[in-house]
């Protein structure tokens, strides 16, 4: 698998995280690297696999759909950054003509 | 240090009878905490809070009240589980300051059975590492040999168990997370069955390989700690509505006419002399103790950590997408607009590892290798399942090692990501098949570093693995 330095930088901006050119130019190597063992997932026949039978947990349901106390507005905003009146605070979005 | 030598079950009925207080013990633990700071286990403790509640409980036992399962035992979680009014860090930068508004299911169990708890254990950041050198806060040392790591990402919560700075701990486990650090550092570890214990309130990593289990100095002392925190929860709808059973109930019906797969898949030229030969022992010793030991195959195995990067990773990366600077966390001070304030906040938040894996995950989902990597990694994942039932048809647990070599030493690996990612050979396939396994300790290497055993179970037959290692256990204390 060969990943290039656009790739590198193509994944970064979907990930929305900055490198620095060394960083990225690093990241290339480790993600080949990676990308090396995992390719050993194609050497099992998967064939014959079907991915919607379900194994463990069969039991799993949705409870109730009951109105119950929750957490408060003050409470969610209570670890934001930057808050005001129970809502979270962030720069202008939509910008002025 | 009167008391600290003491496991959890021979703890509780020294305060059920009155010879030691819940004050007493917390005390202890914080004494013996600040003698063994240096370690680095804990990422935040709470004696004021630990004493008032120590007391509280103290009162209701000399009441004559019912004080639970656990009444007055000093534990710890894992710093990625939420509890009320503490910080939960996930040992990140990025949540440094964050403060629980909410306990997670297990720890109000905890909480609701008497334990006490007294501090949160430092980890990977994220729960991202199998050496614990990825912490925002500071690598954690093994308490055995300070100069090597106690394994990871629960490495907080090994060390506290084995350096004795509390009774019990719970910790997290996606791909080993709790079983090769309790290898490392000589204590018992279980990742029960994918469901046996709600995720609820806990930090998500891996949300379908993720799953909360106890680390203790005993088997019995495990045992216990499971029965607390297992069982359904309206508040996690993959926690299983499987009855749980007593896990104490069996343990001492010992191992005659059971029996132990062994894979030679797990016996690979990876494994190190002293692990061999102490397996080798180990599986001597089941043998002359009346269980039969049968060969299985699995023939896929070598796969499975291919198959957990690629999953485990894919849903790192969309966990972790929540991280914007926004609803929670540090919020970088510099940005243009609300894109850069992502931008920046995420990349001056998380650490390298945290990074390398939303890179990959980001990577094996996007356009044009979603197929090729995600989708294929789940059908191989089906696969392995398959070949762990076909096994498991054939015995009742099966056995290996927990990890191919004892601990390493600080900084040994942390260069090289691929030789750390080996390290979790033998414990992620059994999050591939959502499978209970337990690590316990089964002798020392030629420079007495703890060796650990695995065995691994049939979804939800923890029971089976505590009978099976607490007859190992019972008969090698005097190893110790």
């Amino acid at each position: 698998m060969s990943i290039t330095i656009e790739d590198v930088k193509k994944l970064a901006k979907l990930s929305r995280l900055e490198f620095t050119e060394a960083e990225t130019a690093e990241f290339v190597a480790e993600l080949e690297a990676t990308l090396a063992q995992v390719d050993a997932i194609n050497k099992v026949d998967v064939s014959n696999v079907d991915l919607l039978e379900k194994t463990i947990n069969a039991d799993t349901e949705l409870r109730a759909d009951e109105i119950k106390q929750s957490l408060t507005a003050a409470e969610i905003v209570a670890n934001a950054p930057d808050a005001q009146d129970g809502a979270f605070l962030v720069p202008v979005t939509v910008a002025e003509e | 240090m009167k008391y600290l030598d003491y496991s959890l079950t021979e703890i509780i009925d020294l305060l059920n009878s009155g010879q030691v207080t819940s004050q007493e013990l917390v005390r202890e633990c914080f004494d013996r905490i600040k003698e063994t700071q240096d370690l680095n286990a804990l990422n935040s403790t709470y004696f004021d809070e630990a004493m008032k509640r120590a007391g509280e409980i103290d009162a209701a036992r000399a009441r004559g009240e019912n004080v639970g399962a656990l009444g007055g035992v000093p534990v710890v979680l894992k710093d990625n589980i939420n509890y009320l009014g503490t910080r939960t860090t996930c040992a990140s930068k990025f949540l440094e300051n964050f403060v629980s508004p909410y306990t997670a299911t297990c720890a109000s169990k905890l909480h609701d059975a008497g334990a006490v708890i007294i501090a949160k254990a430092n980890m990977d950041e994220f729960a991202m590492g199998s050496s614990n050198e990825n912490s925002a806060f500071g690598a954690v040392r093994n308490p055995v040999d300070t100069s090597r790591v106690p394994g990871g990402s629960s490495g907080g919560s090994a060390c506290t168990v084995a350096a004795r700075q509390c009774f019990a701990s719970l910790g997290t486990d996606t791909g080993g997370s709790i079983r090769e650090p309790a290898s490392f550092c000589g204590v018992v570890g279980i990742k029960p069955t994918y469901g046996r214990v709600s995720r609820y309130g806990v930090v998500a990593f891996a949300s379908s390989l993720d799953q909360v289990g106890p680390l203790t100095r005993t088997v019995k002392d495990n045992a216990l700690m499971l029965n607390v925190i297992a069982g359904a929860d309206d508040m996690d709808m993959t926690a299983s509505k499987v009855a749980v059973p007593d896990y104490l109930a069996d343990i001492d019906k010992g191992v005659k006419g059971l029996k132990i797969g062994v894979a030679k898949q797990f016996f690979s030229d990876k494994l190190s002399g002293d692990v061999r030969t102490a397996l080798e022992q180990a599986i001597e010793w089941y043998k002359e103790a009346g269980a039969e030991i049968v060969t299985v195959d699995l023939p896929s195995l070598d796969t499975a950590l291919a198959v957990y990067y690629v999953i485990s990773s894919a849903e790192a990366a969309s966990n972790l997408a929540r991280f914007d600077g926004v609803k929670y966390g540090v919020r970088a001070e510099n940005y243009a607009d609300v894109v850069d304030l992502y931008f920046k906040s995420r990349t001056q938040g998380f650490g390298k590892e945290v990074k390398r894996r939303i890179m990959l995950g980001n990577y094996v989902l996007s356009s044009g290798y979603y197929d090729a990597f995600y989708r294929k990694a789940k059908r191989v994942q089906k696969v392995i399942r398959n070949e762990f039932s076909e096994a498991l048809k054939m015995c009742d647990c099966l056995i290996s090692p927990t990890t191919a070599t004892t601990a390493f030493k600080l900084g040994e690996k942390s260069g090289d990501h691929v030789a750390m990612y080996l390290t979790d050979i033998f414990t992620v396939p059994v999050n591939i098949a959502s499978v209970p396994a337990i690590s316990l300790p089964c002798g020392k290497d030629g420079q007495g570093l703890p060796i650990g055993m695995q065995l691994i179970g049939k979804h939800f037959d923890e029971a089976t693995l505590y009978r099976v290692a607490n007859a190992f256990e019972t008969a090698h204390k005097e190893d110790k």
